[in-house]
């Protein structure tokens, strides 16, 4: 599985309009796509719906750039795998 | 104390939404030539209803007015309130940096508030998604949202008041804005109403009340029609009129367009019934007695009356009751419509939007007709304008608003002269 493409789609969903180009791995979530702490909330629970995950609001606090929910969501699918 | 000399407060711009059109011109055009925007209603299978028509917004085009993630997040009542407030301060030629922003209000009232993203999200929660409830939904529910954003997008900082006044709503938030510009509080408001009503349960449950208009489902356009004998309800509709409001002083100062003054207000109850208003027309009468003493003018002073005239057979009977009672021989004199013949009934946007009908009345010396008007009710024995909008010059009008729950609310508007 692509994480980074789903998380590019969920961004996707949250923010229309969006130009994708703009979500690379370093691109922060609030400077540079302009998500604010309720698009956040949004992005978490289209995550949800695409992976069957529950992201935990302390886990999204750590988040700045595309490539942390990469990185978060990537950690969490291996956990789910290991346990 | 001494006593302050209140401000004169006049409207400067005017934007609306509703089943005749998307913007002002469109509306007042169709409105004038007599045309009807009810048609069968198509946002969901209406079928198992006696009334299967309604006035539904056509060819609205949200990301016009609102970005793309607004249109996402916010139901459509919200929808049509931002694009009505962008449009009105548009046509006012508001720029920032005009007004102090702590000196600016909002207040656009609603009958219902949210309900189509109500019925979606309570739709995820009897299939037990629980998680799936989208985090917008009390945003949404709380019916003040609609003048929040509005203060959001301008920069607003001045009063935000949300009248929930059911059918009233929007006439009252005017009223109220105009108070607050003459007391002081503010140098100009931003008001008006909103409602989108067209989803299954407001239907369902209107009709199951018995208070919408059933024989019409195959001549939609002919269901609403206000004081004739064969009505028989009303037709729920949909949409949103906000208006900018100004001290005289100050939109002079700036070189303001004006269409008009509002000159009296008032707002009472009939503390009668949950639905019927007082059978004789008094608490409406008194309430359009009060808003004519506010105005300080006599009855006789009035050229028209744009009615609450909502094709029910209780109020248009009421309503004609309360117009004899406090213009007496000159309720004969008196021109009368009912702008809901052709607009529907769109709740707490229709006192808004009457409202901007009135002052292109005064604009244009047009009364638009009340259509539909085929049988004359022998309890209804007014000057309706049948038919045919007609030229008359008009330099004062009142607007009717009644609500359930006996609100009423009556607006007086006037010509501006000598300015």
């Amino acid at each position: 599985m692509d994480v980074f493409e789903l998380v590019k789609k969920a961004i996707c969903k949250v923010e229309p309009g969006l130009d994708e180009s703009k979500i690379v791995p370093a691109a922060l979530l609030k400077e540079d796509l302009d998500l604010d702490s309720l698009d956040r909330v949004e992005l978490a629970l289209a995550l949800e719906d695409e992976l069957g995950l529950y992201l935990q609001d302390e886990e999204m606090g750590d988040i700045f750039t595309v490539g942390d929910i990469v990185a978060l969501i990537e950690s969490k699918l291996k956990v789910e795998k290991t346990s | 104390m001494a006593q302050v000399e209140k401000r004169r407060v006049v409207i400067t711009g005017v934007g609306m939404v509703t089943p005749l059109g998307t913007d002002v011109d469109s509306n007042w055009s169709a409105l004038c030539k007599g045309k009807s925007g009810i048609g069968p209603i198509t946002r969901f299978d209406a079928s198992s209803l006696r009334c299967q028509i309604a006035g539904e917004v056509k060819d609205f085009h949200a990301r016009d007015f609102m970005d793309e993630k607004f249109v996402k997040r916010f139901d459509p009542f919200i929808q049509y309130a931002m694009a009505a407030s962008v449009m009105a301060l548009q046509d006012a030629e508001f720029r920032p940096g005009q007004y102090d922003p702590n000196r600016v209000g909002v207040v656009i009232g609603t009958a219902c508030g949210t309900n189509s993203y109500f019925e979606n999200a309570h739709r995820l929660v009897l299939q037990g998604k629980l998680n799936k409830v989208p985090p917008f939904f009390l945003l949404n529910d709380s019916g003040n949202m609609v003048s929040a954003v509005v203060a959001i997008r301008f920069g607003a900082k001045g009063p935000n008041h949300c009248p929930m006044e059911a059918c009233a709503a929007g006439t009252s938030a005017i009223g109220i804005a105009f108070r607050l510009i003459q007391n002081g509080e503010a140098d100009m408001v931003i008001a008006g109403g909103a409602d989108a009503g067209v989803t299954p349960t407001c239907i369902a449950s209107l009709d199951n009340l018995g208070a919408l208009a059933t024989r019409w489902n195959n001549e939609p356009e002919k269901a609403s029609r206000p004081f004739d004998a064969k009505r028989d309800g009303f037709v729920t509709s949909e949409g949103s009129g906000v208006v900018v409001l100004e001290a005289l002083d100050t939109a002079l100062r700036r070189s303001a367009k004006i269409y008009g003054e509002v000159i009296g207000f008032a707002r009472n109850c009939d503390a009668y019934h949950y639905t019927s208003p007082t059978p004789n027309g008094e608490g409406q009468a008194e309430c359009i007695r009060l808003a004519l003493r506010d105005a300080g003018i006599a009855p006789e002073d009035v050229d028209y009356i744009n009615a609450h005239g909502t094709s029910t057979v209780l109020n248009d009977v009421a309503e004609t009751k309360a117009i004899k009672k406090v213009f007496a021989s000159h309720a004969r004199k008196l021109a009368v419509s009912s702008n809901k013949s052709m607009t529907g009934h769109m709740w707490g946007g229709s006192g808004a939007v009457e409202v901007i009908f009135s002052l292109l009345t005064i604009r244009d010396g047009v009364i638009p007709p009340t259509i539909n008007y085929e049988t004359p009710d022998p309890e209804c024995d007014l000057d309706y304008v049948p038919n045919k909008a007609r030229r008359a010059n008009v330099d004062i009008v009142v607007s009717n608003s009644f609500g359930f729950g006996g609100v009423n609310a009556v607006l007086v508007l006037k010509k501006l002269e000598g300015i």
